[in-house]
């Protein structure tokens, strides 16, 4: 049996406990709820109905789709970190399979489930635009594939993080501190400093809804009340240093938890 | 025919305690060994490293002539574990697990559904077989833990403390499975119940601290020291 079968056999197990688990359906319902929160409050706070540009509502509609990828975080964190916590690996790494094949077909289960919410937030989004507007702006589809490549390096920075933790909580825990807090605060010092910071995963997330148009879109399209604040803290990093970015993080996390959670002993 | 389970000069150090100590030792085809010792003695050391689960800081252990460190895969194929308190993932049911342990191990198609059956009626789990392990008391996981073990039909079963936790019915009836299993394989089985392992091996190799301190048919350890239990307790209490 060759190990692309494995390959094969571990990742539909594993996408079988992402449909199992509750989490999935719980992230599934914020997403719609989200969505649902956006497309109700918009034309309340504005007065005048949704924005005239399709292009700021669908930026402010990609908050659902962006919280889907927050889901990799919750669906990879026990990847690795669980078969050592709960002792499943006392049985899991007793067959006659690679390390790098069962970590492999745990990544690209969780990828499918992440893109799985990412494909439904976008009917979504593309629905709600073609109902109001009448048309589906093209970078929808480049907000899509940005998505999804967020989702995945969301996904391997997990990894990363599950391979080095004891506990599933600890690598979940980890992982979110890492990039809403750590990554944020870093993000906001660079940009107060005026240096770049395309290669921070927060400003990577922001490009699904900046390939839109950038942040000044939200100024011109929203009533923001004015803004005394330098235009660079408004300028957002060019969209293909953050593909590199996130194609770093993608692949270097990935690569790394393949690493040590070969060389992770189950002692 | 290499044998079964060779151990050659075996030491392992968790940072720097040592917790086996230069062990070799080999179990012949279709023999039951018992690994006895204390607590901490090195016994789950020594048969992680053989499952593949732990390097050794030295020395070489082969399953069927084949390297474990080198070849683990091929090495494992010829294996049936229970190490520790088996867990599975509480999403699948039995059926499920064992169907997605066989596919790892080759095994499809009419031959997997229906060896599924045989183990799954060989530990008694029949009624069970189609309910999510979340639901399974130790004692069930114990039993299915033996299922996946004997799955494939394996050669060489290794089995650390696998009656561990169960009422005395169940260490009972499980060791009646394994004295069945044991017919036709080799087992190399460790515990520290005396019992359990006189009646279900014929050899033992008895250590403490990581060390070899005998290996011997039961029956000649019986004769040097009157009992298995005193040959224990006179082996073990001599390095205290």
């Amino acid at each position: 049996m060759s190990e692309f079968e494995k390959l094969r056999v571990v990742t539909g197990y594993e996408f079988l406990k992402h449909i199992r688990r509750r989490r999935l359906y719980i992230i599934l319902g914020l997403t719609i709820l989200v969505e649902a929160a956006v497309l109700i409050a918009v034309p309340l706070l504005l007065e005048e109905g949704y924005p005239d540009n399709v292009m700021v509502m669908a930026a402010m509609l990609s908050i659902g789709p962006s919280l889907a990828t927050i889901g990799a975080v919750f669906f990879a964190g026990d990847a690795i970190a669980g078969e050592f916590e709960s002792k499943t690996g006392f049985i899991l790494f007793t067959n006659p399979v690679r390390r790098i094949t069962l970590v492999t077909g745990k990544y690209l289960a969780g990828l499918a489930a992440v893109a799985m919410l990412i494909v439904l937030g976008y009917i979504i989004v593309s629905i709600s635009l073609l109902v109001i507007y009448g048309t589906v702006p093209v970078e929808t589809a480049k907000s899509f594939g940005l998505c999804l490549l967020y989702g995945g390096s969301v996904l391997s920075i997990t990894f990363f993080f599950s391979s080095i933790s004891k506990g599933s909580m600890g690598a979940t825990v980890i992982t979110l501190v890492f990039i809403m807090v750590i990554s944020s605060v870093i993000d906001g010092i660079l940009i107060m400093a005026d240096a770049p910071h395309w290669f921070m995963i927060s400003t990577n997330g922001d490009s699904i809804a900046t390939v839109y148009g950038g942040y000044e879109l939200f100024l011109e399209g929203l009533p923001m009340g004015g803004t005394h604040m330098p235009d660079r803290w408004f300028q957002s990093p060019d969209i293909n240093l953050m593909i590199v970015s996130m194609v770093i993080y993608l692949v270097a996390g990935f690569a790394l938890s393949l690493w040590i959670g070969r060389r992770r002993q189950l002692s | 025919m290499p044998e079964p389970i060779v151990i050659e000069s075996l030491s392992k150090y968790y940072n720097k305690f040592l917790a086996v100590d230069n062990l070799s030792l080999s179990v012949t085809e279709n023999s039951n060994v018992g690994l006895l010792g204390p607590n901490g003695a090195g016994k789950s050391t020594t048969l992680k490293i053989l499952c593949g689960l732990i390097r050794a800081s030295s020395g070489t252990v082969y399953v069927d002539g084949i390297s474990v460190a080198e070849k683990p895969e091929q090495a494992l194929s010829r294996i049936g574990a229970i190490i520790e308190t088996p867990e599975f993932y509480t999403y699948l049911t039995p059926e499920e697990t064992l169907s997605y342990l066989g596919r790892l191990r080759g095994m499809n198609g009419d031959e997997l559904r229906q060896r599924i059956k045989e183990v799954i009626r060989l530990v008694r789990l029949e009624e069970w077989s189609t309910v999510r392990i979340e639901k399974f008391s130790r004692g069930m996981k114990q039993r299915l833990g033996l299922a996946q073990a004997l799955l494939h039909d394996p050669p060489v079963l290794i089995l650390d403390e696998p009656a561990l936790g169960l009422d005395p019915r169940g260490v009972v009836e499980f060791r009646e499975l394994i004295e069945e299993a044991g017919r036709e394989k080799t087992v190399f089985f460790a515990s520290h119940q005396l019992v359990e392992v006189a009646q279900i091996c014929q050899e033992v190799a008895i250590i403490d601290r990581g060390h070899l301190l005998a290996y011997d048919k039961i029956t000649n350890l019986e004769e040097k020291y009157q009992s298995l239990e005193s040959a224990y307790l006179q082996l073990t209490g001599e390095i205290h």
